[in-house]
């Protein structure tokens, strides 16, 4: 018995060991044919580097640069795909993509720049571009857009004490989504794409769409709230897009210069009750913990809420597949406004990092890089990014060339409430003018959480809160 | 004084095996100290400093401690929601992982099968178990909110509300401990059959049993158990991770997160280094207290040494 046990063991050791061997040799394998892919694209750009010597004087080697991308390894070779066309036409400038997944992308960079370990360029979390130029992180990129013919538009321009840091690659607004086939059911007009509704149409609008399992809407006295099977809207409260509330009632989060936190006043408590309420009081809202950045995935690409609003981004991330795959007809119209038509914008820019050490290499890439056309099947064309060039907004026909397109909602609807009022009521979100933002909202995020749910009003949870508030906008 | 032969050799002997022993541990002495001392006194070293992860640290003494216990708007929110956390843990993993490994120590059938199901949740990958019980707890559509409107009870917002989140993320602790069930079954199994059939003799009924005898032959890996738990649930940090993001509000910023929070969102490292070295203290003094208390409640059968 004893040595039939031992002989397994030793069995299972020759075989694990077997299979530790098998696997090694498999990456070897692997290793070595990258190698080779390496090296003949190598020999290709060499053979390039011959061909236009006569223009370049580059001395023998490329200068190698990092790119680092957020996304998965099948986005992130599709960008080095781009890259890759980069690179022929650049014999002197070798580009390789480094890909991090996206929710470790920050953490990632953090630490990357403790180890002095930055890559040459990369794509930005909006909210620590500031941070990362107070802190010399960022290499000087103002000469970008010399002598270009259209600039990116002003509002997705990062500005440390007013001089520009990084430019956006892409523009994204806040907008309002709605459910074609739940208005035709309840008998209502679609909402204007030229004119946004009021917020108290909008939450008149949002009672009448809004069903019991009897199919009574919330205006009927005997509306069951205990059992709602569809409701009339969700205001995205994943905390950075409410600053556009406090906008929109005639307040702020911060004075212009970024410099003092007036979040505590009147016009800004109101709005962020205002949207609490909507569950609370309304109950034409689910409840929603503004825990999570997925406020249309869950509302109108489920058929379950008959308006949401939400980031352009929607178009191509989610809803162009919840259209084709799902038969949802969705249209588009303006943000809804208390006071001030208004909405905000964002967008991840490209940098150039300080630790570099070819950072003039380094700029002209992200440079060519953010040329639209570079992103366009990827990124514009799918709905996803927004362009960031005036040209695109006042040219109707570079918009036709944009929005043209089955992807997107109808030209006549998504010009009047996206382009036009992109380019004409978009205000910067703050983390533009203002540092320490994630640190901001995050706080933010955790004061409101009681009320979401209720258990304090938005006044008590502000006051509470606004002198951490104003420390950690003053960095300390 | 007269020297005793025998006892000076066996001193010699015993130096001698001793010097070997730690020649041998060698390598764990390395790691220790180069991978858990060295990395503490660093950590509590850095702490004294103002560092954001580049540029140069300055020294500021005690400033991060003070801003840490006067102004920072989430520790004492994060303290009490990892202790009491914690509690609803052990406590809650003390108690099943006892009831099912009694179970599990009878002769069912299938036995194999069953002890194989209550040890699975422990080896199942976290993101994965967090994010089916966020299925089961979403407050809208969930799981569990589905069956109480079956029975007509109002909904819970498990996650989402502030006195309801600590025992929800408790209970997947509970249900993800089988390890604990493991050396539990271990335990029972060591418990000597001469007791319980001596008290059997004596007409002691199944719980006077449990209670009198396999509870006290129990005591030293109750106390294991509850150490090891204790400090691993005070370690939390996947579930505000994976679930809530700390919230809502402060109610389950747990320590670590905290920590995470500044030292990777924010780049506050040395400030973070504040948090860790804090931390440290607090585990440090909920150890102490169990390991003081243990000596009046567990017995060893070699009795006390």
């Amino acid at each position: 018995m004893k040595k039939i046990l031992a002989l397994v063991l030793c069995l299972t050791l020759v075989l694990g060991l077997a299979a530790c061997g098998t696997s090694s040799k498999a990456e070897t394998t692997t290793a070595s044919a990258a190698e080779t892919t390496t090296a003949a694209a190598a020999e290709t750009t060499t053979a390039a580097a011959e061909t236009t010597a006569a223009q370049e004087s580059s001395s023998g080697e490329p200068v190698k640069i990092t790119y680092s991308y957020w996304g998965t390894p099948d986005e992130a070779a599709s960008v080095q795909a781009v890259a890759d066309k980069f690179n022929a036409d650049h014999p002197n400038i070798q580009v390789e993509v480094m890909a991090i997944p996206n929710e470790e992308y920050t953490t990632k960079l953090n630490t990357m720049a403790t180890a002095n370990e930055l890559p040459d360029c990369g794509i930005m979390n909006e909210a620590g571009v500031l941070d990362f130029a107070d802190k010399d992180l960022l290499a000087d990129i103002s000469s970008m857009y010399e002598g270009a013919d259209s600039m990116p538009l002003d509002c997705i321009t990062f500005k440390s004490n007013g001089k520009p840091v990084a430019y956006s690659a892409a523009n994204e607004i806040l907008t309002l989504y709605y459910n074609k086939k739940m208005f035709d059911a309840a008998g209502l007009s679609y909402p204007s794409a030229t004119e946004p509704m009021s917020w108290d149409e909008f939450v008149e609008t949002s009672k009448k769409l809004t069903l019991d399992a009897n199919g009574k809407n919330a205006t009927d006295p005997k509306f069951d709230a205990n059992n709602i099977k569809q409701y009339g809207c969700v205001v995205d409260n994943w905390t950075w897009q409410l600053e556009v509330w406090a906008l929109s009632n005639g307040g702020s989060w911060f004075t212009s210069d970024g410099k003092t936190c007036n979040i505590n006043q009147d016009a800004t408590i109101d709005s962020i009750q205002k949207v609490a309420d909507l569950y609370l009081k309304d109950k034409v809202m689910p409840y929603n913990a503004g825990l999570e950045d997925n406020g249309i995935q869950r509302s109108i690409a489920t058929g379950t809420v008959a308006m949401a609003t939400g980031g352009t981004w929607n178009v191509g991330t989610c809803l162009a597949t919840a259209k084709t795959d799902e038969g949802l007809e969705y249209g588009v119209a303006p943000l809804p406004y208390m006071k001030n038509k208004v909405t905000i914008c964002t967008g991840g820019p490209q940098v150039v990092f300080s630790q570099s050490k070819h950072q003039a290499e380094a700029m002209e890439f992200i440079k060519w890089y953010m040329q639209e056309e570079n992103s366009w099947d990827s990124l514009i064309a799918t709905g996803i990014w927004m362009p960031i060039l005036e040209k695109y907004y006042t040219d109707e026909s570079l918009t036709h060339k944009w929005v043209d397109n089955p992807n997107f909602p109808p030209y006549d609807e998504y010009k009047p409430a996206v382009v036009d009022y992109a380019m004409n009521n978009a205000k910067s979100t703050c983390w533009y003018y203002t540092p320490h933002t994630d640190e901001f909202i995050t706080y933010l995020r955790s004061l409101l959480g009681p009320v979401w749910t209720g258990e304090q009003t938005a006044k008590d949870a502000i006051n509470g809160g606004y002198d951490a508030l104003n420390a950690i906008l003053q960095g300390n | 004084m007269v020297k005793k032969p025998g006892q000076r050799t066996g001193r010699r002997l015993m130096s001698s095996e001793s010097r070997t022993a730690h020649l041998c541990m060698i390598p764990a002495y390395v790691g220790l100290v180069v991978l858990t001392y060295v990395p503490l006194l660093a950590v509590f070293g850095l702490s004294l400093f103002k560092w954001e992860g580049v540029g140069t640290p300055t020294w500021v003494g005690a400033a991060n401690y003070v801003r840490l216990f006067t102004r920072d708007p989430y520790f004492i929110d994060s303290v009490k929601a990892t202790v009491l956390y914690a509690l609803l843990s052990v406590f809650g993993s003390m108690i099943w992982s006892m009831v099912i490994a009694l179970l599990l120590n009878r002769r069912i059938p299938a036995r194999g099968f069953f002890r194989a199901i209550f040890y699975l949740p422990y080896v199942l990958p976290a993101m994965a178990v967090y994010l089916g019980w966020s299925w089961l707890y979403e407050s809208n559509f969930g799981l569990f909110n589905y069956i109480l409107e079956q029975f007509g009870i109002k909904k819970i917002m498990f996650l989402g509300s502030s006195s309801a989140v600590l025992p929800s993320l408790a209970l997947i602790a509970v249900w993800l401990s089988g390890n604990l069930i493991v050396i539990f079954l271990a335990g029972l199994q060591n418990v000597p059959r001469v007791y319980h059939e001596a008290a059997d003799i004596d007409g002691a009924n199944s719980w006077q049993r449990f209670w009198h005898v396999t509870v006290p032959c129990m005591t030293p890996i109750i106390f294991y158990n509850i150490l090891m738990s204790l400090i691993t649930n005070l370690q939390v940090v996947t579930p505000a991770l994976a679930l809530t993001n700390g919230g809502p509000g402060n109610s389950s910023c747990f320590m670590s997160y905290l920590m995470y929070l500044y030292a990777f969102r924010n780049g506050k490292l040395s400030y973070a280094c504040a948090i860790s070295f804090t931390f440290f203290l607090i585990i440090a003094v909920f150890t102490g207290i169990l390991f003081a208390t243990s000596k009046s409640w567990t017995y060893y059968e070699g009795g006390p040494n």
